[in-house]
Parts: structure tokens; C-alpha cells; sequence
């Protein structure tokens, strides 16, 4: 039997399928399970060519399990790489001078689960002294001294504790900022910037590490998580979700505080200002019930037609001679030691398609 | 135009899918194994020490992992009689689906369920296919992340060696 006929023969045999135990049991508990599969290559590749692919959160959690990850391609070496500050976890590939076409698969499965807070009720949940100060430091673009830290004074004036911090916090940057359709990607998070040009327009890395950087700047623990979204919205908006399989440029970076008592809180303020922008027929103003229905949803939850990748920022990739990157959220590339234009797909030459596993 | 370029890309891949190696272990101690197979039957690890094992992590969901599948099988036949044991660990599938998978590609080598992943978390693999040679020892001697060409002369080389 040859490769492919076998593979086709594997591949029906593979569909039809019934529940196993752990998936039946998550199946009754809200799971989804979702495959990505990403395809790069690298074209005219003189020298060593290397790639990063981003791979699914590492850490389980009661909104995300990772199943596994598989890879195939000419790659002489393919390993799994964790970023030692922030535990990001990709894949590295790397090709020899020898190969002119450098050519890559991941394929990912995990399963997701709706995250919904219920900010009304306290619990015991609590950080270490380390964990708060490690997630209240600054980073590279995300200061907390500065602007940063005299808006946030000004933005949280007269709130009290964590969750009235963030609140306002949240109000402030839907309020305030705006989805800007011409930044490239999601944008760099480059939250000084930004602040000092009085122009508060971006994407979800713009507007989600503005947020993270003002929680900081008063004492809120709290992150971006960069991933992508796998499946259109459940709740009717099409801005919020995929409209093919191909999810190439569904790229999203989200936002998530901590209150004490209550544990991580997801938000997402940037979503609220692209349901403002895109959802049709677009330029809602920010009374329209959809708005205010995005608005409410998204501080304290997430639908969950979206993979997380990780939480780090400042991130260096093994073995390359290119600079820090703010976040991973795309697949990254290099040849002959010159990086490649992460932002571009179409340039570096990679497709992500994602598919629901209906068990 | 997207999906030319992809297929002439993977194309590309599939010719020249043997560039995993069998790379020398460096991660420590071989951590246990002990799981049911298809029928339920237990097969633990401690008890094929005296033999090289071929321990394979794979899922059905994962191309390169059914793409080597045969080649396995083909080795195993091909060292019959030698103290040469495959145990293929299936990542936290149904046993319907790993039935039909072996309906259309038989394997003469016991497949073990891990059934909530926490052996293959144990062995740490996290990329599939990974395999693992453990020598008569006990001790893993080699592993490979992607998929091996099980039958080529440098990976039979390293087990041969293994089984003196």
C-alpha cells in the first residue's frame, strides 16, 4: 500500500468514531474538541532555515486541555520549546542549508470549555507574594511607570480593591480607544507609545496589553493570552468568530485580571471595540444592544471558539539570531539568519485551517 | 492558487519525509509504563526487561503516526524470533476508533490505551509520533520525534546493536 492510499484508507477510518471515556465525561461538561493544522514553508531558503509555530497552552486549566500535537516535514530537527519566564510552548523546526524547500505540518488537537465568572461570589482563591509581583511587572512595551501609571491613577480614582479597579479599568478602555482597521496584525502592544500619542487606536495586542498595563500600574495582577479563533461565534456575532476554515488571519489576543477571591477574570475590551467596527452593518455606536450586550459579556467571560497559546511577552526564540518578539501569536521564520515577516502570511507562506472534532 | 502552492509544498514533504533520526537519549530514567490493551489485558514495561522494546506514542488523528505504522510492523516481523517487542501507545482515544484504525492497517504488536494521557505526559510525549528504544537494560537508549523509516539500514543498525 502506498503512502497516500494508505493514508486514505487511515484517514475514513479515523472519522466514524464513539465516545471514549475522558471525552464522554467532557463532552457532558461543555467541551469542544478542535483541530488546527498549520502548513508553512519557507521559500528561497539559502542557508540554515528555522520556524516556530506556536503551539496550544501547555497547562491545563478548566477552560482549555491540550490533547496533543503531531508534526511532519523535511526538517532535520523538530522539538517542542518552552520559553522558560512565561512557559510559551512552540514548535522549532530547523532545516539545513541543504534544503531549498523548507516544509512543515503541526497538527493540534484540545478541547475548550465556555468561560463564564460569576463575579458575585468570593472565594478563597489568592496569589503568592511572587505570583502577584511577577504579574504586575512590567515588560518591554508594557511599562507601568510613566503614562501608564498616571492614567491608571486617573482612570482608577476612587475605585476600590481588584475588581472595582478593573472595572473601571475595562470601561475605561472601551470607552476611550478604538479598533484601527489599518494597524498590521494584531498590532505591537506598545502601550507607551500609544498613551503618549494621544491616538488610542489598534488591535487586540494594542488594546488588550493597554489594559493589562494600567491593571499593573495599580497593583492588579493581570496578562495578555495571544491565540487564535477556531470557530465562528455561538452568540450571533460574526465579528467574534471564523467564517471559513482557514483561519490564517484569526489571530486574537485576550486580556485576564486577577481578584482576589475570585481567581483569573477574562475580559476582553478589544472585542467589544471590534463588535463596535465590524459587526455588521459596522460603525455601531456603543448603545446599540449588541454592543452593550458584548460589552457586558466580556468582562468576566469568553466564548470559547478560540485556542490559547500562551500568556508570555518578550519572547526569544531558541537559536535565533532576531530580536525579542513582544508575544508569539504567529508563526515565525528565518533563513540564512534573516527573519522572516511574521505579520505577513501570504510573504512567509503559512495557512492555519481549523475544524471542530464532533465526537 | 493557495492550495497549488500547498500541494506542491507537501509533495515536496511527503518525498523526503525521512529526515527523523534516531537521536541518543539524554532525558534520565525510563519512567514506568504499565497500561491495558485493546482486550484488556495488562502490559507493564518492568516485565519485558531482557528485551528491546520499541515503546510508540501515536493517535489516530495523527498522519505521520499512521504513515509509520506499517514500517513498525515490518520491523518487528522482520527481527521475529529476536528478544524485539513493539508496544504502541494510542493518546487518549476511543476504542472504537482505534479498532477501526487496525480494521484497515493490522499490526501484530500489542496497542495500549493511556486513556487520560498520563503516561504519555510521564514520557513527556508531547510531539507525535515519539518513540523510545529501551535497551535489554532497561534503559532508554534512543528517541525519535516525527515520523521514522523504521526499516532503513542506520535505525535496524542501532536496534541490532541493542539486541547483542
Amino acid at each position: 500500500m502506498n503512502r497516500r492510499s494508505f493514508l486514505k484508507s487511515a484517514t475514513a477510518a479515523s472519522v466514524a468514531s464513539a465516545l471514549p471515556q475522558r471525552f464522554a465525561l467532557a463532552a457532558e461538561a461543555g467541551w469542544r474538541t478542535f483541530e488546527t493544522v498549520t502548513r508553512v514553508e519557507i521559500k528561497d531558503a539559502f542557508g540554515t532555515a528555522r520556524a516556530w509555530v506556536p503551539l496550544p497552552l501547555a497547562m491545563d486549566t478548566d477552560w482549555h486541555k491540550t490533547i496533543g500535537n503531531a508534526w511532519s516535514g523535511n526538517a532535520r530537527l523538530a522539538k517542542i520549546e518552552h520559553d522558560g519566564k512565561y512557559g510559551v510552548t512552540m514548535l522549532h523546526a530547523e532545516w539545513s542549508d541543504k534544503e531549498m524547500n523548507p516544509a512543515l505540518e503541526v497538527t493540534s488537537r484540545f478541547m475548550t470549555r465556555e468561560r463564564n465568572v460569576d463575579l458575585s461570589r468570593a472565594g478563597s482563591a489568592d496569589l503568592s507574594v511572587a505570583e502577584r509581583a511577577f504579574y504586575t511587572a512590567p515588560s518591554e512595551l508594557i511599562p507601568t511607570d510613566g503614562v501608564v501609571l498616571k492614567t491608571a491613577l486617573e482612570v482608577t480614582r476612587g475605585a476600590k480593591g481588584d475588581l472595582e479597579k478593573s472595572r473601571a479599568i475595562y470601561d475605561w478602555v472601551v470607552d476611550n480607544t478604538f479598533r484601527d482597521p489599518k494597524t498590521r496584525g494584531c498590532g505591537v502592544g506598545d502601550i507607551k507609545s500609544l498613551l503618549e500619542s494621544g491616538n488610542l487606536g489598534g488591535k487586540c495586542a494594542d488594546l488588550n496589553a493597554l489594559y493589562v498595563g494600567l491593571s499593573r500600574a495599580v497593583g492588579v495582577p493581570a496578562r495578555d493570552v495571544y491565540g487564535i479563533r477556531v470557530a465562528p461565534s455561538r452568540y450571533g456575532y460574526k465579528s467574534l468568530g471564523t467564517g471559513s476554515p482557514n483561519i490564517t488571519k484569526a489571530q486574537h489576543c485576550r486580556a485576564e485580571f486577577f481578584a482576589r477571591g475570585r481567581g483569573w477574570v477574562p475580559v476582553d475590551p478589544a472585542d467589544v471595540r471590534k463588535v463596535v467596527l465590524e459587526e455588521p452593518p459596522g460603525n455601531l455606536p456603543v448603545q446599540d444592544e449588541k454592543v452593550l450586550a458584548a460589552r457586558k459579556r466580556l468582562f468576566g467571560g469568553w466564548e470559547m471558539n478560540w485556542l490559547a497559546y500562551n500568556m508570555g511577552a518578550d519572547v526569544k526564540l531558541p537559536n535565533s539570531k532576531g530580536p525579542k518578539l513582544p508575544y508569539l501569536m504567529y508563526v515565525n521564520a528565518e533563513a540564512d539568519g534573516e527573519m522572516r515577516d511574521q505579520l505577513e502570511p501570504d510573504s512567509l507562506r503559512y495557512t492555519i485551517t481549523a475544524r471542530e472534532i464532533i465526537l | 492558487m493557495a492550495r497549488v502552492f500547498f500541494s506542491i509544498a507537501l509533495a515536496a514533504v511527503a518525498f523526503s519525509a525521512w529526515c527523523v533520526e534516531l537521536k541518543p537519549w539524554e532525558g534520565g530514567a525510563t519512567p514506568p509504563l504499565a497500561l491495558d490493551d485493546l482486550s484488556g489485558k495488562r502490559h507493564d514495561l518492568a516485565e519485558y526487561k531482557g528485551s528491546v522494546v520499541l515503546v510508540n506514542f501515536w493517535a489516530t488523528w495523527c498522519e505521520p503516526c499512521r504513515a509509520e505504522m506499517p514500517s513498525l510492523e515490518r520491523l518487528r516481523k522482520s527481527l521475529q524470533g529476536k528478544r524485539f517487542e513493539v508496544l504502541a501507545v494510542n493518546l487518549a482515544e476511543p476504542l472504537s476508533r482505534i479498532e477501526k484504525f487496525v480494521d484497515g492497517v493490522p499490526v501484530s504488536f500489542p496497542l495500549l490505551r493511556d486513556r487520560d494521557s498520563t503516561t504519555s505526559k510521564a514520557w513527556k510525549a508531547k510531539l507525535l509520533p515519539a518513540s523510545y528504544v529501551i535497551g535489554r537494560d532497561g534503559r532508554i537508549h534512543y528517541v525519535a520525534y516525527g515520523e521514522l523509516d523504521w526499516e532503513s539500514a542506520p535505525v535496524r543498525a542501532k536496534v541490532l546493536e541493542l539486541l547483542q
